[in-house]
């Protein structure tokens, strides 16, 4: 089963530098820090549309779309009662919603799907190999750059395999959707003891298989694509550096962006 | 010729175990040799396998007496890492195994971890992808590859490095029959390079085309030699555990003279000393029984993975009927196993229907359900959690609102039916792969469904217990169960179902009563599927049996 980010193309995206796509994402993550006004965060979200369109991404998109949509829906929903606006709509006790909170909240729900959506175009366009060598490159250090690709590599294994076991367990009459909230966590054992043991064997396997094509973490070795940074590369961050100064500037010296003044 | 490995009293047993895998082993191998390793499960094959790497006892800790000397230098004072460049470890589960994310950088990662520079690695994946077929698969994603293609790919990988000896634990024994023959014309060309080569096996045919072949039995090694002389030895063979070549067994239950390992040194053999009479009287067909009336009906059953977008079954019609015992046959990624997820209700058609007993699944609960349609998986280590034997198999029937003596019958039933009676207290996790196999089926049974789904039920088990499986699976259907396997073994099929499904790119390319099925070898090779050997010499001589044991029957009549 086909459960991986990866998308293969020669969009430009794909071609960055590995570094320059990681300290992009940084950038970016930033940028979505920067206001919390629905609007501007809107015109961020798009930017990111239009930067998953211009990579050939949307599949992943569609993939995750229910994901997405839970993001912004649980964040637009709930963040309004747990701020508090000066314009009331409505004021029951303890409760209390007010325009710029639900604008608020609108604002979070669009900078969650925005985090989600930028992890997801890099890791669209960018191949665990090309990661792990941009990470040491960047100066982390082997095994935990390693630690960190493996793991990425491993999710979608692990997620195939729990659903291999849901299934099972199921075939058994082992029903998910009956009973009481201690009945539905005791049913939680059958899935979680065999996906643990799975998880074990897998990983132990894994590590004999790395060990017999000869890697041992921490030694030197090569890099079949070799990194190259071009003068695209320097543009890009460039490109985002200024970007993030402007907004910076905006926020902090204008003032701009903000719809509840004091909160991130 | 100097050895280029070398045995001396190698005895090893794994930290927690009870007893050695390995005892005294002894033994040299040239280089330039291939030597096959046979033996039952548990025999310590890959044990041997992981001592000349160094896995054992580098990774694999546990008390090691004697000595590996590869090229003259001891294995267990060198870090595994080290010795891959000098042997090359190909492992049996190749799912695991690749992690790239695609198949050139799969190539490279052995060389890359050997420091070579860019040009010299893509040397390497040039020529080692042409080596094994692959060079036209370059830029695709290993997890998209057949499963021969992910073995051949697992091997060019190992190849790459360059190593003087290479070691292979069971490479052929998940894959389909043509899968098998692409590695086993690898292994060919490898010995014939000049490479070593150790290669474990459970099929014969493998043996057979070695220079030597070991024959290994709870440790220890019990003989050495040529294969033909050792392959043709029906009661060494039977006494290690390992699978008799079908042909053998024939000539030798029959009092022929010869020792034939295909159909058409059989034939000549036969023709020769003039066998028997030829061709054969044919003997009338047995008359299918009158179907019962259809339990399970397909119908335009199309399904389309949601996730990704692929269309796996593409239009399925198929009745099955009370009382069958039907093998569902196609090559990896055929399609089975997601039809016989539909048996169950655990896939919704995405167009098409599926009746139970005239209702559509998805009208079933999925309470209901486990009564009527058991499915036991390929692995049963994704199921198994419960502590002890009687509360894994019980687990079904509690969640269907059993009572207690009720389920203490049951269980008791179903663990008597597969063999395990008095295995109730024992923990599942200690038991052997074929004892958890029967602890699965054992615990799909005690909700006493009306059709029982095995998906893959001998994977990962030898001689015996598969011959031991097959005769429960029997007796369940003689008792009345309506029986679908899905296996890619054809002995599997051939022993045991009256009729015989083949699918190919999800649709349906042969049905009917499994002796006609297996007589149409050029539509079964369009599915990427032989007969055995007994069966392809059965239908040159145009005979009725499937088994060793009918074409004795039927000969002698």
């Amino acid at each position: 089963m086909n459960l991986f980010l990866y998308l293969e193309g020669r969009t430009w995206l794909h071609r960055l530098d590995p570094r320059t796509k990681l300290l992009g994402t940084l950038i970016l993550f930033v940028l979505c820090l920067c206001f919390n006004h629905p609007l501007y965060l809107l015109l961020i979200a798009l930017a990111i549309g239009t930067l998953a369109l211009s990579a050939k991404a949307f599949l992943n998109f569609w993939r995750l779309r229910w994901l997405l949509l839970l993001l912004m829906a649980f964040s637009t929903l709930l963040w309004p009662f747990f701020v508090r606006g000066s314009t009331a709509i409505l004021a029951w006790g303890p409760l209390h919603l007010s325009q710029e909170s639900i604008a608020y909240g609108v604002a979070m729900g669009l900078r969650l799907a925005s985090f989600v959506s930028i992890g997801l175009v890099l890791l669209s366009t960018t191949r665990n190999e090309e990661l792990t060598h941009g990470l040491i490159r960047m100066g982390l250090p082997h095994p935990v750059a390693f630690a960190f690709a493996t793991a990425l590599r491993l999710i979608p294994t692990f997620a195939g395999a729990g659903a291999t076991i849901v299934q099972a367990q199921m075939a058994r009459g082992l029903d998910l959707e009956e009973g009481n909230l201690l009945r539905r966590i005791g049913k939680f054992i059958p899935q979680a003891v065999p996906l643990f043991l799975y998880a074990i064997r897998h990983t132990n396997f894994l590590a004999m298989a790395l060990e017999s094509r000869g890697f041992s973490p921490g030694a030197a070795r090569t890099f079949y694509h070799e990194l190259r940074m071009r003068w695209i590369d320097y543009g890009a961050i460039v490109f985002l550096l200024v970007l993030l100064g402007g907004a910076l500037y905006l926020r902090l010296g204008q003032g701009w962006g903000v719809i509840l003044p004091g909160r991130l | 010729m100097e050895p280029i490995i070398s045995f001396d009293r190698l005895s090893f047993t794994y930290r927690g175990g009870e007893r050695p895998a390995l005892r005294q082993i002894c033994g040299q191998i040239d280089r330039g040799a291939v030597v096959a390793v046979m033996g039952h499960a548990g025999a310590g094959k890959s044990t041997l396998c992981y001592t000349l790497n160094g896995l054992v006892p580098r990774f694999f800790r546990g008390a090691y007496e004697g000595s590996v000397l590869v090229k003259g230098e001891e294995v267990a004072r060198r870090k595994v890492a080290e010795m891959a460049r000098h042997v090359g470890l190909v492992l049996q589960d190749f799912e695991a195994q690749l992690f790239s994310t695609n198949v050139e950088l799969e190539m490279a990662f052995g060389p890359e971890n050997l420091c070579l520079a860019r040009p010299e690695i893509d040397r390497r994946i040039r020529q080692y992808l042409s080596w094994v077929g692959l060079e036209k698969l370059r830029h695709r994603e290993p997890a998209s590859l057949s499963g021969g293609q992910k073995q051949r790919l697992a091997i060019g990988a190992i190849l790459a490095m360059e190593p003087e000896v290479v070691v292979m634990d069971e490479p052929t024994t998940d894959l389909d029959p043509k899968g098998r023959q692409e590695i086993l014309e690898i292994a060919k060309r490898l010995g014939q390079s000049g490479k070593t080569l150790l290669i474990v096996d459970t099929e014969p045919e493998t043996a057979e085309q070695a220079d030597e072949l070991w024959l290994i039995k709870e440790g220890r090694i019990l003989s050495k030699g040529k294969p033909r002389q050792l392959l043709t030895d029906v009661t060494l063979l039977k006494a290690c555990g390992v699978s008799i070549p079908p042909l053998v067994e024939l000539f030798s239950l029959m009092g022929w003279p010869g020792n034939p390992l295909s159909p058409e040194e059989a034939l000549s053999w036969i023709d020769k000393h003039g066998l028997i009479r030829r061709p054969f009287p044919k003997r009338p067909r047995e008359k299918p029984r009158p179907p019962c009336p259809p339990i399970l009906e397909v119908e335009g059953l199309r399904y389309v993975y949601p996730f990704h977008q692929t269309e796996a079954l593409r239009g399925v019609h198929l009745s099955i009927h009370e009382g069958e015992c039907v093998a569902l046959l196609g090559q990896n990624g055929s399609g089975k196993t997601t039809l016989a997820k539909h048996f169950n209700g655990l896939l919704k058609p995405t167009s098409g229907s599926v009746l139970l007993r005239g209702k559509p699944t998805s009208d079933y609960s999925h309470r209901e359900m486990a009564r009527h349609v058991g499915f036991v998986f390929q692995n049963p280590d994704h199921q198994i959690f419960a502590n002890t034997v009687y509360d894994e198999v019980a687990f079904g029937l509690r969640m269907l609102g059993e009572d207690t003596k009720t389920t203490a019958r049951y269980v008791e039933e179903a663990l008597a039916t597969v063999g395990l009676a008095g295995y109730e207290g024992r923990s599942p996790f200690a038991l052997s792969k074929g004892e958890r196999q029967r602890v699965a089926v054992a615990s799909v049974l005690a909700a006493r469904p009306e059709i029982l789904v095995l998906d893959e039920p001998t994977t990962g088990l030898d001689q015996a217990q598969q011959r031991s499986m097959m005769a429960m699976l029997k007796a369940l259907h003689r008792q009345g169960h309506t029986i679908i396997v899905i296996t890619h073994s054809m002995r599997m099929a051939e022993e045991l179902a009256d009729r015989t499904v083949v699918l190919k790119d999800g649709t349906v390319l042969l049905d009917g009563q499994t002796r006609a099925v297996f007589a149409e070898e050029e539509r079964l090779a369009e599915a990427s599927l032989r007969p055995s050997s007994i069966v392809r010499l059965s239908n040159r001589l145009g005979t009725e049996a499937l088994t060793v044991e009918q074409m004795v029957e039927e000969l002698k009549a």
